[in-house]
């Protein structure tokens, strides 16, 4: 089966889902300010960090872990 | 680690021809979720799979996941067989996509793309509305999660714009 045979028809702001609804009360629209004030490149810049900071902290429990 | 920075570039300094999808559009457009690999569609000619298999060959290409010493291939044949690939590299993640659910193939997304500047070259990224519809097919829980991200920015987007004219 070809992915074009699941093209979806409907398109942004159409039909509301609940369930997109839900999850849009747990959406941190102040972060999302802040990252529309960057550049896309800045927005990839804090990307990297944050997954460096999510590798770190992996690292941190990994050796706790092993005490 | 996925360095994205050295991934777009190998890809565009090899005159790859593709589209930023998934994760990186949505980081691109304002999305404040991490993700780990890099999601591009590429165009399946004979001549760009080339450049692909080209450019991917020195980072060292391996099924993502799958048990080492397999005898994966890496060679324009491998890319023809098959569609889409999850990678990993000695630049990290990177899914290679033939086509994508709700969106198609390079073609039928291109008409749907912004260029984007990232680390010094511009790429082509799935425009916001797109992605929007693409996640939205996709369908998996972390899917609608993002879509409901991506809402907001876009109605953040727009208020900005009413703001402003």
């Amino acid at each position: 089966m070809s992915a074009m045979d699941n093209v979806e028809k409907v398109g942004p702001g159409e039909d509301p889902d609940p369930v997109i609804e839900a999850y849009k009360k747990n959406v941190d629209v102040t972060l999302i300010r802040e990252n529309l004030r960057l550049t896309v490149d800045q927005r990839f810049q804090q990307l990297m960090k944050l997954q460096q900071f999510a590798e770190d902290l992996r690292h941190a429990g990994r050796k706790a872990r092993e005490r | 680690m996925t360095d994205f920075n050295a991934l777009l570039r190998l890809l565009t300094e090899s005159s790859v021809e593709f589209i930023i999808v998934g994760g990186a559009a949505a980081t691109a457009h304002g999305s404040a979720r991490l993700t780990l690999d890099l999601d591009v569609v590429y165009k399946r000619t004979t001549d760009n799979i080339t450049r692909v298999v080209d450019a991917l060959k020195p980072i060292k290409p391996y099924l993502r996941g799958a048990p080492p010493g397999l005898p994966f291939d890496w060679s324009v044949p491998t890319i023809q067989k098959g569609l889409n690939f999850t990678l990993i590299t000695t630049l990290g993640a990177l899914d290679l996509l033939g086509e994508i659910v709700g969106g198609g193939g390079y073609e039928q997304l291109l008409s749907d793309t912004i260029e984007v500047e990232i680390a010094g070259v511009n790429c082509l990224c799935l425009n916001l509305e797109r992605l929007i519809v693409v996640k939205r097919a996709a369908g998996r829980p972390k899917d609608l999660e993002v879509v409901a991200e991506l809402e907001e920015i876009m109605n953040e987007t727009q208020q900005y714009r009413d703001e402003s004219s």
